[in-house]
């Protein structure tokens, strides 16, 4: 054993976001206004953030007796993060005060999930991961409910809760039994070591823990069939809640479900494949269909966010992770934008009915919504064109051409359940009265969306070039 | 046979600690029986009731402080153990593990989560 302090410079990010979280904490007595507790908080997101994206003098490294890497894998979920925090810090200002949570106790929570969130993409070995994940959803949970009188709140923490348990249980079961079968390894690199040597590649047991492992992360970034609780954890929860849900909570479980494919079971690379195909499918397929018959904003956005799960996936398929990432990064921004939009029109935003003859009354509202809609369905110039393409892609390279087909053939149903709310705004009019104006944050925030929509898909690679896949040496490269 | 010569002394101890504690409380202590005191567990719930109406979410909220602070001492067990290998950077680390845990008990204590009302 010997942890050196040093050690700690490695987590900086971490600690900047757990800091604040401690002293939103220690005063949240003190302070009631939401919007100073915002500011620090998005201040605290953009330091993470920032600290995350500088590069280590030398090159990746591992700390804490090989439980987390610094890597560029690591370094991009990070920046992704903590935006998303940032983004979701500033939807959610004039919604603390409006639905009377307390605002100190709010942005804790926000910071130490991300912090979770973190810790998930730099995580090396499974039980660090767990730890990660925990963090984030026991956050999450109190999240989903924080909005205490409200109880389509209360009743959506219970069924996020209850189910989100019996995810982590299943986690745990596939760890303790990968444990069991490699011999007592948990750390990815030697879980991988011990594969390739053995002869336990067929190890019926092997198989259990990887379907365990696979089933508890599969909940995390809400693939069908383990997606049951967002529908409700998202309309349920406040709306800013339901975005940061949608959009960071997904890229973490994405990060981790990356690295344990593709490092720890690399050399059950064929098993895995069968089984993230059939995550792919099924949440493109259900995702898409469901999304049809929704008239609550959130919900169909909670499906359309289930949809994109499986897309995403299909860069780990093809084994680019580099795919999954760009996917990971744009989709972030562009549910970011979407939830936004509805944040800001209020009740109105919630329900489909809600969006008729938008256009009329706020033609920029409608134009941004209109952007969002067309980059989640995939039509250029957008960045969820750029999105889909490189997944599609790497799969077609990968020569599975009939999941590259399924993906194509689900976007083009998206594409009715996206481009009928544009139709609501265009094409007929106005039902209710006008909507009152939006706050800075929420622009702002809308604003940056928009941004990275627009150049993600013009200059597709300008904002993702720098997504690598985990690099599977690092171990030995970084140890120090 | 001498390793379970500690493992008997701190048995004895244990023993010793929570036998006069009960002795002296029932001994020396005050007593005055109420129909509520003399119920089997003072839950804040009738013992022998079917499940429905309010519940005193004093007692959950106590309960729930408790095994919080309670389970930090399972982190505290293998530090004490190894402390002398881990040496000042362990220290470092247990005084960083606490700090975060006070946090949390201000918070609780700020909130009014230990007030008995």
């Amino acid at each position: 054993m010997n942890i050196a302090i040093s050690d700690l410079a490695l987590i900086v990010p971490e600690l900047i976001l757990t800091g604040t979280a401690l002293v939103l904490l220690l005063a949240a007595g003190r302070i009631q206004a939401p919007s100073p507790i915002a500011a620090v908080t998005v201040l605290a997101a953009l330091a993470a953030g920032v600290v995350s994206y500088w590069p280590l003098p030398d090159g990746p490294v591992t700390g804490f007796e090989k439980m987390i890497a610094v890597d560029d894998y690591s370094r991009f979920f990070k920046v992704l993060i903590a935006s998303a925090l940032a983004v979701a810090t500033l939807l959610s200002v004039s919604r603390t005060d409006a639905e009377r949570v307390r605002p100190a106790e709010y942005h804790a929570l926000l910071l130490l999930a991300s912090t979770g969130m973190m810790f998930a993409a730099g995580a090396l070995d499974l039980l660090t991961l767990y730890l990660s994940l925990e963090l984030t959803t026991l956050c999450s949970y109190i999240l989903v409910g924080i909005t205490v009188e409200k109880p389509a709140s209360n009743e959506a923490a219970i069924k996020y809760f209850l189910t989100g348990s019996f995810a982590s249980a299943l986690l745990l079961y596939g760890i303790a039994l990968t444990y069991g079968v490699t011999g007592g390894k948990t750390d990815f690199e030697r879980i991988a070591q011990a594969l390739s040597e053995s002869s336990s590649g067929s190890h019926p047991i092997l198989l259990v823990a990887i379907s365990l492992l696979g089933a508890g992360l599969a909940f995390k970034v809400a693939a069908v069939p383990f997606h049951a609780w967002a529908p409700d954890a998202y309309q349920g929860a406040s709306a800013p809640v339901a975005a940061f849900l949608a959009a960071a909570s997904k890229a973490a479980g994405l990060a981790a479900l990356g690295r344990v494919t593709l490092i720890a079971f690399e050399s059950e690379a064929g098993i895995l494949s069968v089984v993230l195909s059939g995550l792919a499918a099924l949440s493109m397929v259900v995702g898409s269909l469901i999304a049809l018959s929704q008239t609550d904003l959130k919900r169909l956005l909670a499906y359309s966010s289930i949809a994109h799960a499986g897309y995403a996936l299909l860069g780990f398929i093809a084994g680019e992770a580099g795919a999954t990432m760009t996917y990971a990064f744009l989709y972030v921004f562009m549910t970011l934008g979407a939830f936004g939009v509805v944040i800001a029109l209020g009740e109105r935003g919630e329900t489909l009915d809600g969006y008729q003859g938008l256009a009329a009354q706020r033609p920029r509202a409608a134009a941004l919504m209109l952007l969002f809609l067309l980059s989640l369905t995939g039509i250029p110039p957008t960045a969820g064109f750029a999105a889909k393409f490189v997944v599609i892609l790497s799969v077609i390279r990968a020569g599975n051409v009939p999941l590259a087909v399924l993906a194509v053939v689900c976007s083009v149903i998206s594409a009715f359940v996206y481009l009928r709310v544009a139709v609501l705004m265009y094409m007929q009019e106005p039902a209710e009265p006008e909507p009152s104006p939006w706050p800075k944050a929420v622009s702002a925030a809308v604003a940056v969306a928009a941004l990275v929509t627009v150049i993600g898909g013009i200059f597709p690679g300008s904002l993702t070039s720098w997504a690598v896949a985990p690099d599977p040496a690092l171990s030995i490269i970084g140890a120090r | 046979m001498n390793e379970y010569i500690g493992i008997a002394a701190s048995f004895l101890l244990a023993g010793v600690i929570t036998g006069a504690m009960v002795i002296l409380a029932s001994t020396l202590g005050k007593k005055n029986p109420s129909t509520v005191k003399s119920e089997p567990f003072e839950c804040g719930k009738d013992p022998f009731s079917l499940p429905g109406g309010k519940l005193a979410i004093k007692f959950y909220l106590t309960a729930i402080l408790f095994v919080l602070f309670d389970v930090e001492l399972v982190f505290l067990y293998p530090w004490a153990v190894i402390y002398r290998e881990l040496g000042v950077v362990g220290l470092v680390e247990m005084g960083i593990f606490l700090g975060i845990l006070m946090v949390g008990y201000v918070y609780a204590w700020g909130s009014g989560a230990l007030k008995w009302q």
